[in-house]
């Protein structure tokens, strides 16, 4: 195990390389050198004063900010990823097993939707701003409500997971309802936001994210020995004199502040949460989450600043949604590892 | 106080609210330090629910009590049950990539920090209970390609690193061949006998069981016994095991026939 640590050095580095490149690439591609010397000094012959400030603003304002998000999304993605496959022990699980992706989405929905029908402005800064992210996060602060009022009798894991899909079906099917009824300024707001993205996101709203993220990844590390105790599930640990229902309710918090926070202002990314955990698994070739959680994390943050960096489609000032680029980079990554484990 | 388990007049109950039913009724047992104990009984008639219900992984009951050290059981903390009972389920779940080490961990995880680091106290004990059932050395093995023999050992070693007073398992030679069932009964009476824990474990392997446990719990068609063999024999208990008269038992060698084959 202590040798499978060491290779914990690479995906830092890549991590580090990629967040160097999300800031460099995008309409404009800005060098290395002159996003430093924006950064760290003033305007000198080197960096005249307007590309100074032109490139100061750009990268303090939309790609600094672009590329933290991108990293804490994939660092929370990957790690609600990684509890949920372990507490449900089904490598199908992701961060919206629970219906937080879909109770998320009727949120926006119902307040996007239901917005337009009473005639609000949905272009309103203050609408804008907190206001969509705001209905997000409610919708999946109810569902967490909702599931720990029903703990007692949502007694295996498996009445869990059941619930947990039968409330995406049913938001689904009232998103629908509401997409049917609705005008099309709204109905473009809410498909905007499930394609997903990074960019936009004002120091406000970053704050309450990384708060909302922070809080999460704390409680996660703090999950790493719950999360080893119910690897071989609840009979055991419960044999082994582990508290079961407690550890449940920990993972259950944990990840619907991490899925909860980056549905609710970065859209509903897909495809990271379910892969990265697989892909930590057959690279470190451990169980023990000592080692998967930070394995995830790391290699989960490198992934979404990959995926950011290419969906700018460096050169051609186009931008693909971020959803549709981690699918298309994920993919292939994990035919990849498996074949090769296969063989 | 002596620190050994009563069972007096439970009722096993099985789902929740209008739903539940009693299994079975009236048990009365005891079991002792360094005592072997063999739990048989038909399919059925709740052996797994008894054990899951003694070690505390099913808390709920109907009535009566069990006492451990003349303490009722509820009345002790999930740490503290943890110390007094170990649990072998059946055919325990493996997980990919976990090291025997890892696996055995778990058993000690109330002791260990907020994160389950193991400390060398622990690193010992596990490496001594490997050693009990005759599997040194195998701390760094992935658990998941052992065989079912051996993945059954190192399930008991992790019971046995979880150094409790009792150990329970639910049928644990079900899924080994005759060979490793004999060396599996056997290593547990060992384990029993040499460091003074009392060991109880459900099984269909009547012979075994008879040839090998200081006691036997029988949850027979009319009521519990708890009994040593020659008493259980004696008072032809085992042939009130199965609820079909041409099923009966043959106390010379000690197993079960059909009438037919007896005429």
């Amino acid at each position: 195990m202590k040798k499978r640590r060491k290779y914990f050095i690479i995906p830092i580095i890549i991590l580090l390389v990629f967040f160097v490149c999300d800031n460099i690439f995008g309409g404009v591609t800005i060098p290395v050198k002159k996003i430093f010397l924006a950064l760290f000094s003033g305007p000198d012959t080197a960096l005249p004063q307007t590309e100074h400030s032109f490139i100061k603003d750009i990268i303090c304002n939309f790609r600094l900010p672009k590329a933290t998000t991108a990293l804490l999304a994939g660092v929370g993605l990957s790690l609600c990823g990684i509890q949920m496959q372990t507490l449900f022990r089904n490598p199908l699980a992701d961060p919206y097993i629970l219906g937080v992706s879909a109770s998320s989405g009727l949120g926006v929905a119902i307040f996007v939707m239901g917005g337009s029908a009473l005639g609000i402005n949905l272009n309103s800064a203050a609408f804008q701003t907190f206001g969509i992210a705001g209905a997000a996060m409610a919708g999946a602060i109810l569902l967490l409500l909702l599931i720990l009022a029903l703990s007692e009798r949502l007694k295996d894991n498996l009445s869990l997971l059941i619930f947990g899909v039968m409330i995406s079906s049913i938001a689904s099917a009232l998103i629908n309802l509401l997409q049917y009824a609705s005008s099309e300024s709204a109905l473009k707001m809410y498909v905007v936001w499930t394609l997903g993205s990074f960019s936009g996101l004002k120091s406000g709203q970053l704050l309450i994210l990384a708060l909302l993220l922070v809080a999460g990844i704390a409680l996660s590390v703090y999950n790493i020995k719950d999360l080893n105790a119910i690897m071989l599930g609840e009979q055991y640990a419960n044999a082994a004199g582990i508290n079961t229902k407690r550890i449940k309710v920990r993972i259950i918090v944990a990840t619907t502040l991490l899925a909860g926070g980056i549905t609710a202002f970065c859209g509903p990314i897909g495809f990271i949460g379910i892969a990265v955990p697989h892909i930590a698994r057959l690279i470190y070739k451990d169980a023990d989450h000592r080692v998967l959680v930070p394995a995830s994390a790391i290699l989960g943050g490198g992934m979404m600043l990959i995926a950011d960096t290419l969906s700018q489609l460096p050169g051609s000032g186009s931008v693909i949604p971020i959803n549709t680029m981690a699918a298309l980079l994920g993919i292939p990554v994990i035919f990849a590892i498996i074949i090769k484990n296969r063989a | 106080m002596e620190r050994k388990l009563e069972i007096r007049s439970l009722e096993l109950k099985v789902g929740s609210g209008r739903e539940s039913r009693v299994i079975f009724s009236g048990i009365d047992a005891v079991a002792e330090k360094s005592q072997f104990i063999a739990l048989v009984g038909a399919n059925g008639k709740g052996k797994s629910t008894l054990l899951k219900t003694i070690s505390g992984i099913l808390p709920k009951y109907g009535d009566g009590e069990i006492l451990f050290a003349g303490k009722p059981l509820e009345e002790y903390l999930t740490r503290e049950r943890s110390e007094i009972f170990s649990f072998v389920g059946a055919g325990s779940p493996r997980a990919r990539h976990l090291s025997v080490r890892g696996l055995m961990s778990i058993n000690r995880y109330y002791k260990t920090n907020w994160l389950g680091t193991i400390k060398a106290e622990d690193m010992q004990q596990i490496s001594k209970a490997l050693e009990m059932v005759s599997l040194p050395g195998f701390e760094e093995r992935d658990s998941s390609v052992l065989s079912d023999g051996e993945y059954q050992r190192v399930t008991i070693a992790a019971a046995i690193a979880q150094d409790t007073e009792c150990i329970i398992l639910d049928e644990p030679t079900a899924f080994l061949d005759i060979a490793n069932r004999f060396l599996i009964t056997k290593l547990l009476r060992d384990i029993a006998h040499k460091s003074g824990k009392c060991v109880i474990f459900s099984t269909h392997d009547l012979q075994s069981a008879l040839q090998m446990c200081d006691k036997i719990w029988v949850m027979a068609c009319d009521g519990f016994y708890d009994d040593t063999p020659r008493q259980l024999m004696e008072h032809d208990v085992f042939n009130k095991i199965f609820d079909r008269q041409e099923i009966v038992f043959d106390k010379v060698t000690r197993s079960f026939e059909t009438t037919n084959d007896r005429q």
